[in-house]
């Protein structure tokens, strides 16, 4: 039941229609009814009226009624073609038809008009709680126009609508556009605002062919414009909660950052400048042990900076969003072999054990930051793990994931503990007694999750696992073997 | 050579302008320097230094497109010096004509590794070109087609030797994925790094005493292969 904009008006309908029906009546009345009693004509005249009433309307149905009795005066009541009456007999059948066909048309049209605006209510009602029901669920601006114009369009029927919402301070507003059939140019016929009680949310832009909107078009408009400005309001504030959050969140992050960031520079710094100024004293000879250790230290301490540096970057990067990992096929053996080989002082203590089978599959990975992954996880481990016990690597393949693990031997971490240790400065014991900047395994977990991966870790029966599973496709393909790769 | 070779240094940080300058002195290198593109190019022009070692961010301009614009008329060795994290720079900067990279912070001994094989490449395509390679007990000669471990015949496939004669033809220096991609496999071909994975394992299987702490076929991580005859 839409609102129709381009037809004749009903009513001008109802008035033609209710003269060709009375016509109608007539001639056959005329033709097939003359011996009838006049009283019965009259009954007869009544259903036309009726019809009418109901059809079209209370107007319709007066003017049928006067119509009829004029009809009826003038063909049946005699003398006949004139609307003279002689026998009081008739005057009397004549005034009572009239009352009669009045108050039943009245009668009648009222009822339907009240049922008729009974319908309109309970139409917009069900348009209002469609509109609020599809504007509920929606979190950002942009769907919210989107869903508002769709809906404006499907319950108006106007030629365009244009919703333009305000965003955040500094920020442009969003404006979405959309036409019934054809995109229309010009300026539009109404522009309204969306308001709540606070703000000023947007602007609804209309385009239109009649003059004028009705009273229940404007009043149904109204309501859609404040559902829409009411929505826009409530995913503003929700933004506005969700930026103050966030920077709650990482002020608490930078200030617990900097103070572990500068305790843990700080180490290396004071070995390093403790080393080079002793040398460039004098105060120790060439060419003896102290010297080499001396030099040895700063050699080192520059790499366990460098690490540091390292994280840090990533750890930002993770931060804003913008790891992306450069996935290539790589050999994850290798990967590892690579980080063994540069950690070797740290590891002096700790052997790498591989359990990697020979034709274990090429994992999509960034070589780099896989790289990072395990330097982390080994240099926790020899935080954590006794002096002399190794550190096995394995790995094998689970449900067409590849599944690592590293597994070492430190005391196991409670139970509690377990799923926060990858969070950022969490930490099983206590600071002082353990190196580190508490960003080494969080690190981990953004590096793995942004490879679509998943890691976590478990207690074994000796020692304790570092699981990582990592897909083993890349855009949903496996690695291509060239054919002459069979070795022979 | 009867002179010390020349070095340009085109780098915008004064500290590590310092120390190479006093380290590669030490070294017996001549030294000039650039603390930005714009006067790097122009003293690569004048002075015709042997090799140039090249920041790759700079205040003026990228330094792949220093690169670039020295490798329009000069075939002088450029190795480029970048950080962690930026592999895909390194890539285009081997791309656009650089010989060989370094990650900051490097060691000297690797930096003055770099050097030699970059001289040793410049001197050797003037004269004559080396047709055996050896790296320990690997030995390969590229016009015989013949590679000996030990002094026993290697068998290897046609691909396989393509691979490792190719390597072996620029030795100590990096290769990209992309670059011997194109040239074994041929350009379709160059996004399959997992041939090259593949075809590598292989190799280091034949070649290597221990194919997982290999010495002679080294990977550079996020960037390419490198055959390394410890020179």
């Amino acid at each position: 039941m839409n609102i129709k904009f381009h037809q004749i008006p009903q009513w001008l309908i109802g008035l033609f229609g209710s003269a060709l029906i009375i016509g109608l009546v007539t001639v056959v009345l005329k033709l097939f009814a003359t011996g009838l009693q006049i009283q019965l004509i009259a009954l007869l005249y009544l259903l036309p009226v009726l019809i009418c009433t109901l059809f079209w309307g209370l107007t319709s149905g007066i003017l049928a009624g006067l119509l009829s009795f004029l009809a009826f005066n003038f063909y049946f009541i005699p003398p006949y073609l004139t609307l003279a009456v002689h026998q009081s007999q008739d005057v009397i059948t004549l005034i009572v038809f009239l009352i009669v066909a009045v108050v039943v048309s009245q009668l009648i049209g009222q009822a339907r008009q009240a049922e008729r605006l009974a319908r309109k209510r309970e139409w917009e009602a069900t348009r209002m709680y469609e509109l609020i029901s599809a504007l509920a669920g929606l979190t950002d601006t942009q769907s919210i126009i989107q869903t508002l114009a769709q809906k404006i369009i499907d319950t108006f029927g106007f030629d365009q609508v244009e919703i333009i919402a305000n965003e955040q301070v500094n920020e442009k507003p969003v404006s979405y556009r959309l036409s019934k059939f054809v995109p229309q140019e010009g300026p539009c016929e109404l522009a309204l605002s969306m308001f709540t009680t606070r703000t000023t949310e947007g602007e609804i832009r209309l385009w239109f062919d009649q003059n004028t909107l009705s009273l229940e078009e404007t009043r149904l408009l109204a309501a859609f414009s404040s559902q829409g400005a009411m929505a826009i309001e409530r995913v503003h504030l929700m933004q506005r909660e969700n930026i103050a959050r966030v920077l709650e969140e990482s002020d608490r992050v930078k200030t617990s950052l900097l103070n572990s960031v500068s305790h843990e520079l700080r180490t290396p710094l004071a070995a390093i400048k403790a080393s080079a100024s002793s040398l460039r004293s004098g105060a120790v000879d060439w060419d003896t042990d102290a010297r080499r250790e001396l030099i040895a230290t700063i050699d080192e301490e520059t790499d366990s900076l460098n690490l540091l540096v390292g994280n840090l970057l990533d750890m930002s990067r993770i931060e804003a969003g913008a790891l992306k990992p450069m996935k290539r096929w790589n050999s994850i053996q290798e990967i590892i072999k690579g980080v063994e080989v540069k950690m070797q002082t740290q590891l002096a203590q700790h052997p790498i054990e591989y359990q990697i089978p020979p034709d274990y599959p090429l994992v999509p990975t960034d070589y780099v930051l896989m790289g990072q992954v395990f330097t982390n996880l080994f240099s926790n481990s020899v935080k954590y793990a006794p002096p002399d016990s190794p550190i096995v690597v394995s790995a094998g393949v689970s449900d067409g994931n590849a599944l690592i693990k590293v597994i070492n031997q430190s005391p196991a971490v409670p139970e509690e503990h377990l799923e926060h240790i990858f969070d950022k400065f969490h930490r099983v014991t206590q600071a002082d007694k353990i190196t580190g900047t508490g960003l080494g395994l969080s690190i981990c977990k953004g590096i793995i999750e942004a490879h679509g991966g998943k890691i976590w870790a478990e207690n074994q029966p000796e020692g304790f696992s570092f699981n990582m599973l990592l897909p083993l496709t890349l855009d949903g393909e496996l690695p291509k073997i060239p054919k002459d790769a069979i070795d022979g | 050579m009867d002179k010390d070779p020349l070095i340009l240094l085109i780098d915008d940080e004064p500290q590590i302008l310092r120390a190479l300058k006093t380290i590669l002195s030490a070294g017996h290198f001549q030294v000039i320097s650039a603390i930005n593109g714009e006067q790097g190019i122009a003293l690569a022009a004048s002075q015709s230094p042997d090799v140039i070692i090249l920041d790759l961010s700079l205040p003026d301009m990228d330094g792949i497109q220093v690169c670039e614009q020295i490798r329009e008329w000069s075939t002088v060795p450029i190795i480029v010096l970048s950080v962690r994290d930026s592999e895909k720079d390194k890539v285009a900067a081997l791309d656009k004509g650089a010989d060989d990279y370094l990650t900051k912070p490097f060691s000297i001994d690797e930096l003055m590794a770099r050097i030699r094989v970059a001289l040793r490449h410049s001197a050797q395509s003037i004269g004559n070109k080396e047709t055996v390679i050896t790296a320990g007990a690997l030995s390969i000669d590229l016009a015989r087609h013949i590679a000996t471990l030990n002094g026993e015949e290697l068998k290897l496939t046609a691909t396989e030797f393509k691979l490792l004669s190719y390597l072996a033809a620029h030795a100590d220096r990096v290769l990209t994925h992309q670059a011997i991609l194109t040239h074994v496999w041929g350009f379709e071909e160059s996004d399959h790094i997992e041939y090259l994975r593949v075809f590598i394992g292989q190799l280091r299987k034949k070649i290597e005493s221990d194919p997982d702490n290999p010495q002679v076929l080294i990977t550079d991580p996020g960037v390419g292969y490198r055959f390394k005859t410890g020179y």
